[in-house]
């Protein structure tokens, strides 16, 4: 390593925890809400990524969520399908993180209440073993169960970049606004593609003779 | 087991509907609060010398009162009223952050976008109580009105909204209406047209109770004296373009009388056995009416009658509103993306398989405006005052509206459309199909025939909560009332 590329790298890791911080202090940024369309593949085919941090991340409690997971995945399967919206779902561990990845057509917050009426009680289970879970059951805590998911959801970054950052007039400045988005959001989607989009998944299953 | 509800504590305008023909309704913004809270304590006190009494909803017997009065209040109306910062967080995110801001939920976009609201919504902030006063003559209504925009620097009013019903609770593009509003477990509601659908839990209604989605409650705002028994409207300032609407059914009624599928949908010379008897333009019309909303124009509901307005025998008041859609899978009477199916799709399948009742919402609405008369036409703004009531505002009113009114969500053959009714409908991608036996017909680049002007989100507290309510001086209560939980 030459010394200019050492000095680089020492930049950079100023940048990276003075300057941020900095930046953090003076321009505190509030993750923006997703805005909704009524353009209807806007509305349709919608992600959820769920990334929960296990309170015990070692392999024992890893084992445990993963016992936890398939012991239940045929209720959790049957709730899914009798909410009528979902497209696909995935259970995985990522790291010390339960996740749950899903595609599902409308609104965010119908859909989670949907889930609730479904498997709300499945899920309560699971949720006892995740750090700082959201108060249960979640049936008489609705609210708070949809903001726990809500938060706990990756964000999702649109195509347009600019479109996330509306009030900023300065274009130079979308390089720091997304320093500090990605500072205050750990995970985020960074792209989704759809083979059919503007079709849900009822649509397919009626025209493929699934029955809906 | 029917819950227990302490009628004195509820107003009265929720579970029942006063079928008064006059209302006003004044938008008002609080101009002192403490005299504002003055008001109210007043308005609570039994004494009808001191400010004109909010309307319970004990039983009247037979001594139905001539006037009515209810109030509902904005999350800045709660805020001016001095409730403190914790209790205004605990309502709801969607009271909180109020009707304009959910416009494109809302599909109150284009015609209807909030930045073309008439002047009294514009600045939302200021938006903070709705009074209604109903009665049965204009004179009472007006006394009523003047007293409470007199109050002595309580208000500042805004606007004053006035309604007035039609005979034959018909609404202005011609159909009658209060017809069919949920039956709630527990609930007597004199004047409810039976039906056999499930009987709705209280707490779809009212905060405090079970809801129709299985062991589910919504959070009851904080304090418990503050949320318990309140409730949520929708309030919504709806223009209605009337000539348009009636220009749409003449240009479809020529339409149909070119298309080869009429003969099956009204076989001709059945409108000469109609009573009245119609011309088959007239008919075509009146079929294509009945089509878009579910009914026809006099009540009679497509299920109970598919080919006439006047079937013999007759359908009798009380069936006007007991019929389902599970003997229609296909929409062949009425069509599944008909206004009324559509907003409630009874015993039908639905894609979201736990909503179908969980959804209902109590409507309450007077038409305001000039009634339109097709032989005399005159241009002018013409609407209806709309309220809908409900205990979650984004599980009932806004679920609605989002994915069922506007997206078609609830069945895969109707995804993709919007009410023909009350759709956000952009002429460039509009369309309203129903089946006619083995074919289908379709009318296309429609426009909307309903443009939102104006509303907001209001808190319907109870009568102990308006006790709460004016009890609190900068912030907190002077005198903590009984059972009044603050530590929720």
């Amino acid at each position: 390593m030459t010394i200019i590329t050492k000095v680089k790298a020492f930049l950079r890791k100023i940048a990276e925890t003075v300057l941020v911080a900095f930046w953090r202090r003076a321009t505190p940024v509030k993750t923006p809400q997703p805005e909704y369309s009524t353009d209807l593949a806007d509305n349709l085919q919608m992600h959820m990524n769920l990334v929960m941090p296990l309170a015990d991340q070692t392999a024992v409690g890893r084992a445990e969520a993963v016992q936890a997971v398939a012991a239940n995945i045929d209720e959790l399967f049957t709730g899914l399908s009798n909410v009528g919206t979902v497209h696909f779902a995935r259970f995985d561990l990522v790291g010390g993180n339960l996740c749950m990845y899903s595609v599902f057509d409308g609104d965010f917050r119908a859909y989670i209440r949907d889930f609730i009426s479904v498997f709300g009680s499945v899920f309560d289970a699971l949720l006892g073993l995740v750090a700082n879970p959201p108060p249960s059951p979640s049936a008489l805590h609705p609210e708070e169960f949809i903001d726990w998911i809500h938060r706990h959801d990756a964000f999702q970054i649109p195509r347009d970049l600019t479109s996330l950052f509306p009030k900023e007039r300065n274009i130079k400045n979308l390089p720091r606004d997304l320093i500090l988005l990605l500072d205050a959001n750990s995970n985020v989607q960074i792209g989704r593609f759809s083979g059919y989009p503007g079709v849900s998944v009822a649509q397919i299953r009626h025209e493929t003779g699934l029955g809906w | 087991m029917e819950p227990l509800i302490d009628w004195a504590d509820l107003q009265g305008n929720i579970l029942r509907g006063y079928n008064k023909t006059y209302v006003r309704h004044l938008v008002l913004t609080v101009d002192t609060p403490a005299a504002a809270r003055e008001w109210l304590g007043d308005a609570i006190s039994g004494e009808d010398n001191r400010a004109p009494q909010i309307t319970t909803a004990e039983p009247w017997g037979d001594d139905k009162p001539r006037t009515c009065v209810n109030i509902g209040i904005t999350h800045a109306g709660l805020a001016a009223l001095g409730v403190s910062a914790a209790s205004l967080a605990s309502f709801p995110h969607e009271f909180v952050l109020g009707m304009a801001s959910r416009s494109k939920m809302l599909g109150d976009t284009g015609p209807s976008n909030p930045a073309g609201w008439k002047r009294e919504w514009q600045n939302q902030d200021r938006v903070h109580l709705m009074i209604s006063v109903h009665a049965d003559d204009a004179a009472d209504r007006a006394a009523i009105a003047d007293r409470i925009i007199g109050a002595s620097g309580a208000f500042r009013l805004l606007a004053a909204l006035d309604g007035e019903g039609f005979p034959g609770d018909v609404v202005h593009f011609g159909y009658r209406d209060s017809i069919s509003q949920p039956q709630f477990d527990g609930v007597h509601g004199p004047g409810n047209l039976p039906d056999d659908q499930p009987r709705v839990e209280i707490g779809a209604m009212l905060l405090g109770y079970d809801t129709p989605i299985e062991d589910l409650r919504w959070r009851v705002p904080s304090p418990q004296v503050l949320g318990l028994n309140g409730s949520f409207n929708a309030f919504r300032v709806l223009e209605q373009q009337v000539e348009e609407f009636e220009e749409f059914l003449t240009a479809g009624a020529l339409a149909l009388e070119e298309n080869p599928l009429t003969v099956q949908l009204l076989p001709p010379g059945a409108e000469a056995q109609w009573d009245p008897p119609m011309t088959r333009h007239a008919a075509l019309r009146e079929m294509i009416a009945a089509k878009m909303l579910g009914r026809w124009r006099n009540g009679v509901p497509l299920e109970r009658s598919p080919q006439s307005p006047s079937p013999n025998p007759p359908i009798g008041k009380k069936e006007l509103n007991n019929y389902g859609y599970s003997h229609d899978p296909d929409g062949q009477r009425c069509p599944i993306g008909s206004h009324m199916r559509r907003s409630n799709p009874r015993d039908a399948k639905t894609v979201q398989r736990n909503t179908n009742h969980a959804r209902r919402l109590i409507r309450r609405g007077i038409p305001y405006g000039p009634r339109y008369d097709p032989s005399h036409p005159i241009a002018a703004e013409r609407g209806l005052l709309g309220s809908f009531m409900c205990a979650s505002l984004t599980a009932q009113f806004e679920a609605l509206q989002y994915d069922w009114t506007n997206l078609g969500l609830l069945d895969p053959r109707i995804t993709g459309t919007n009410d023909p009714m009350l759709g956000n409908n952009d002429p460039l991608f509009s369309r309203f199909t129903f089946p006619v036996g083995e074919g289908k017909i379709a009318f296309k680049g429609f426009s909307s025939f309903v443009h939102t002007r104006g509303g907001a989100y209001l808190f319907q507290p109870s009568i102990s909560a308006i006790g709460y309510l004016a009890s609190l001086a900068d912030g907190k209560a002077k005198q903590s009332p009984a059972g009044a939980d603050h530590g929720n």
